[in-house]
This record gives C-alpha cells, sequence and structure tokens, in this order.
C-alpha cells in the first residue's frame, strides 16, 4: 500500500474584523489571562532556521492541528496581541487533521481551543501563547487524552543538513501507548510514549517502506523522502487500527547551487557601453573587405587582360 | 518563373555581359579577389546574424497582438477556485508576469560544471530549476532568466520593478495555472548570496525568480548582484 503523500485539507478560514463588543472584549481578556498561566510548550528550541524571505517581510507560518483522539471536533481559534480586531478561526476541525500554513505577521498570538459550534463569547476549553518570530513555522497541536487536553507549540525547522532529509514522529494513538516506527533499516521512534514528540532525525533520501508497530497493531506502507525536505509523520488512531499520515513541513531543492546566479551580459548596464564596438568593426570590416573585392573584380573586367 | 533580366546561376549563359566575358568566370581566374568577396559577405552575415541572437529578440514579441488564445484571466480578477498546496504539481511550462510584460516558455535548468545554476542560453527564455519543488508544490521552487544581453533588454529586465501584491502566472503542463504573489524583491551581493534562505526549505507553495542587477564589473563581465523576487501561491 502506498502512503498517501498527505495534502492536509484546507479548513474554512475566517478573518473577522473587529466590531468587537464589551462581551467579546472581556471573554478575549479572559483568554488572554488564561493563557499566560500556560506554559508555552516547547518554547526553548530557537534552533529553527529562519527564511530569508518571510524575515525579512515579517511574517513566520502557523499550522493547527488536532491530535487527541478522544477529544470531538473543535474549533481553533487564533488571536492576535498586536492586531486586537484581527482573529482566525479554523472551523470544525477533527481529530486527525493537521492544517495548512498559513503566513501570519510575526508576533504574539493566543490560540484558544472551543467545541466545534460552541459560540466565540464562551471561556475555551485552552489555550496557549504563541510567540511568531519572522522567518520561523510552528505547529500548535491539540494533544494528549481529552481529560488531560493540552495546546503544544512545536517549533518546525527550515533547514536541512546538505543532501539530506529530516523526519520527525508525533505519536497520536491512543489505542497503542506505545509505538516503534521504522523507515527501512532506520528506527524513526524507538518506544514512543502517546502524545510525545521525537526531534527531528537525518535521514537517507529515498523511497522507504514505513513500518509503525505497537503492542498488538502494525502499520506498514511507502514513504518516499527527498533530500532538501523536511516531514511530520504523525501516528493515528484509525477504525481498522493505527495509521501514520505524511506531513510535508517544507521542501527545498534537492541539491543547492553554489554562489550566484549569472543571468545578466551587461548590455542594459549604465556606463561604457564596450559591447557594441566589436559587432559595428566586424560589420564594417566585412563591408570593406566585401567593396574592396568588388571594385577590383570591376576594375578588373573593365581592362582587358593582357596576354601572358 | 523567371527573375528578371539576370539569367539564374545555373544558366547556361549566365552574364548578361556577353558570352565571352561572364563576371563570375573571371572571378575564378582571380580567387583571392573573390575570397575576399565572399570573406567580407560572410563577415557582415555572421555580424548581423551574432546581433539578432544577442539581442535576444523575444520568442513571442509582446504587444496587443495577442490573438492566440490566453488563458490566463485579465488581471484584477479574483484567482481561481482556491486549492491546496501539493506534494506534486504538473511540470512548469510557461510563465507570464503582467505587471511587467514577461511572458515567456520555461525551459529546464540543471548544475553547470562549477556547481553554479545553469541559466537559459537565450537572454529572452527563463528556465525552471529542475532540483527544486515545481511551482505550486510545497517548498521554495526557482525560476531564473537573465536581466539582459550584450545588447538589450532580456526576460527579467524589468523583474526588479515588481511590487508585493502583484501576480505572477506558471502555466502547468496540464494546462491549469499556478498564480504568485509578491511578497518581496529583495537584491543580494553575489559574493554574499544567500544560498540556503533562496534555495532552502520553504513549509508552503512558494516561487522565487531570480535574475541579475546591481553594478555591472566591465573587468569580468558581471553583474556584482542578484535581484530575488519572492511569491507566495494564491489559493
Amino acid at each position: 500500500m502506498m502512503l498517501r503523500l498527505n495534502a492536509p485539507r484546507r479548513w474554512r478560514l475566517r478573518r473577522h474584523g473587529g466590531g468587537g463588543g464589551a462581551s467579546q472584549h472581556s471573554a478575549r481578556l479572559a483568554i488572554l489571562l488564561g493563557a499566560a498561566v500556560l506554559s508555552l510548550g516547547t518554547a526553548a528550541g530557537t534552533a529553527a532556521a529562519a527564511s530569508a524571505s518571510s524575515m525579512s517581510s515579517g511574517t513566520g507560518w502557523v499550522r493547527c492541528a488536532h491530535l487527541s483522539p478522544n477529544t470531538a471536533p473543535v474549533d481553533i481559534y487564533l488571536y492576535s496581541f498586536g492586531d486586537p480586531k484581527a482573529m482566525d478561526v479554523l472551523r470544525h476541525v477533527p481529530y486527525g487533521e493537521v492544517g495548512m500554513y498559513m503566513k501570519m505577521p510575526a508576533g504574539e498570538y493566543t490560540a484558544a481551543i472551543r467545541k466545534a459550534s460552541a459560540p466565540a463569547s464562551t471561556v475555551p476549553v485552552i489555550s496557549a501563547n504563541l510567540m511568531v518570530h519572522a522567518g520561523h513555522a510552528y505547529t500548535i497541536a491539540a494533544m494528549g487524552p481529552a481529560q488531560g487536553l493540552r495546546l503544544q507549540t512545536l517549533n518546525d525547522r527550515l533547514t536541512t543538513p546538505h543532501g539530506k532529509s529530516l523526519v520527525r514522529v508525533i505519536q497520536a494513538s491512543l489505542k497503542e501507548h506505545h509505538v516503534t516506527v521504522r523507515a527501512g533499516s532506520a528506527t524513526l521512534a524507538s518506544n514512543l510514549a502517546f502524545a510525545s514528540i521525537t526531534p527531528y532525525g537525518t535521514d537517507k533520501p529515498g523511497q522507504w517502506v514505513l513500518h509503525a508497530a505497537g503492542g498488538s497493531e502494525t502499520w506498514s506502507g511507502n514513504v518516499k523522502l527527498t533530500a532538501g525536505t523536511i516531514h511530520t509523520l504523525v501516528v493515528l488512531d484509525s477504525p481498522s487500527g493505527l495509521k501514520v499520515t505524511n506531513l510535508m513541513d517544507a521542501a527545498g531543492s534537492a541539491m543547492m547551487p553554489h554562489g550566484g546566479v549569472d543571468t545578466g551580459l551587461g548590455g542594459t548596464a549604465p556606463g561604457p557601453a564596450p559591447s557594441r564596438l566589436p559587432w559595428l568593426a566586424g560589420l564594417t570590416t566585412g563591408l570593406l573587405l566585401a567593396a574592396g573585392a568588388a571594385v577590383r573584380l570591376h576594375r578588373s573586367r573593365a581592362v582587358p587582360r593582357h596576354a601572358r | 518563373m523567371r527573375a528578371a533580366p539576370p539569367a539564374p546561376a545555373t544558366s547556361a549563359e549566365p552574364g548578361r555581359h556577353g558570352r565571352g566575358s561572364p563576371r563570375w568566370r573571371q572571378a575564378a581566374r582571380r580567387p583571392l579577389t573573390a575570397a575576399v568577396l565572399l570573406g567580407g559577405v560572410l563577415t557582415m552575415a555572421i555580424t548581423v546574424a551574432g546581433l539578432l541572437v544577442l539581442t535576444g529578440q523575444p520568442e513571442r514579441p509582446p504587444g496587443p497582438a495577442s490573438a492566440a488564445p490566453d488563458r490566463l484571466p485579465p488581471q484584477g480578477t479574483p484567482a481561481p477556485l482556491p486549492k491546496p498546496a501539493t506534494l506534486t504539481a504538473p511540470l512548469p511550462v510557461a510563465l507570464r508576469i503582467p505587471a511587467i510584460g514577461v511572458r515567456t516558455r520555461l525551459i529546464r535548468l540543471g548544475f553547470t560544471r562549477h556547481g553554479t545554476l545553469q541559466v537559459p542560453n537565450s537572454p529572452s527564455v527563463a528556465g525552471w530549476y529542475t532540483s527544486s519543488p515545481r511551482p505550486g508544490e510545497i517548498g521554495s521552487s526557482i525560476i531564473a532568466g537573465h536581466i539582459d544581453s550584450y545588447l538589450g533588454p532580456g526576460v527579467f529586465y524589468r523583474l526588479r520593478e515588481l511590487h508585493p501584491g502583484n501576480r505572477i502566472y506558471v502555466r502547468q503542463a496540464d494546462g491549469k495555472l499556478a498564480v504568485f504573489r509578491v511578497t518581496g524583491v529583495h537584491q543580494y551581493p553575489k559574493a554574499h548570496f544567500p544560498t540556503a534562505a533562496v534555495f532552502g526549505p520553504a513549509p508552503d507553495a512558494e516561487l522565487r525568480l531570480i535574475t541579475c542587477g546591481g553594478t555591472f564589473d566591465y573587468a569580468t563581465h558581471n553583474y556584482l548582484s542578484n535581484v530575488v523576487v519572492y511569491s507566495t501561491e494564491v489559493r
């Protein structure tokens, strides 16, 4: 069976334009206060390298995930500290869903989770703060069992070692509390406990047989790792047991060229324009030669040939 | 189909100057003169041909003569139906940037012997780097083109004039369009080109256009900088 390379379904995304009444304001205040109490999850790990493009444009990337097996579908809210009028909402996110990355202005955000379709004015089930740095990518995941639901912020890597692929594993299966994941002969996760995450590991590019095994349930499929790509494999409960979803976190060129790119010859550069001279010279030379020869021929025809 | 007075060269009576003194027979007896004449004409022909090639006459001249069916939506029209970034997009075949009048087919680019990015042979064509993700796939796709030839503008001559918000259209092998929105335009010295940032991984479907810019160094016949346009797919 071929592992379906997951192209996550895009959730409905709505950006509301302010207009918040007093009740909405107080709700937000409650969220912020609640969020302040909560830890930021993996806040350290500043290793994630920044992408120059979005660094200069002051944006980062955020995606949200619902990875709590026995939690009903949720609505995920993202509130911006910098722009109180901006609010992103992902609605009806079921277990196992990981959204597309959303480009967000750098700054501080609060993520909040409510039951699907619960009014935005209600107190969220859980919330957490998130600092988005320009050029960095993050995954906000609802993790753990319903009784101990938590919002965890993951720093997603955006650089790979030369010619390698990066892979990490999220264990989000409750059917199997510990799961081992292998790709070919490489072990990606060994006896990984429910609701935990491996760091990114470096892997050799190629097409591998992916194998996940818990105490009784197993799953296998194929995974293709290309140099310059970064993946997150998510172990999930499925109706038939286990399944593994392959998320493409990021992709770049498989081979990095050296240095700059020589895409100009100077014909429009200001300053001396020597490039035209050789052509004019060539044209003139040709003209002179041809004209000279023609004149000579003409003369030689006009003057009778002498006897030898 | 006869030409006017001068008979064709294959005629039994090649010249109009009488049977006894055809000009070309004379020429044949003066091989040096004939060679010089031929050489002169050849030099001119080669020069003109070189000029035409190196000025990069556009393959499809821009302008109102767009009688050919144009699948691109007019500017200002909302983008096509949203579609998610995918892991596999069709090969890119053509590029269009209405804001700066770019319209070109896309060739494939690989590596040079020196490990640098290959550039198109023709200044009037842009190329997609085959080691980068295809436009529309998750990741940073790379397209490069010349700013100029020896004599005049190349396909990306006006690339630096792009602004955030401008649209870039890539036609794919299946005829569909991937639409990108410019997010930034940056110039880097080639000596400090941020390879990892430009060619490195991106978490969404991005397209990066590269050309030359900055000062032209007449000693090495190279521009000293690169201009990179960053864009993100509109979904």
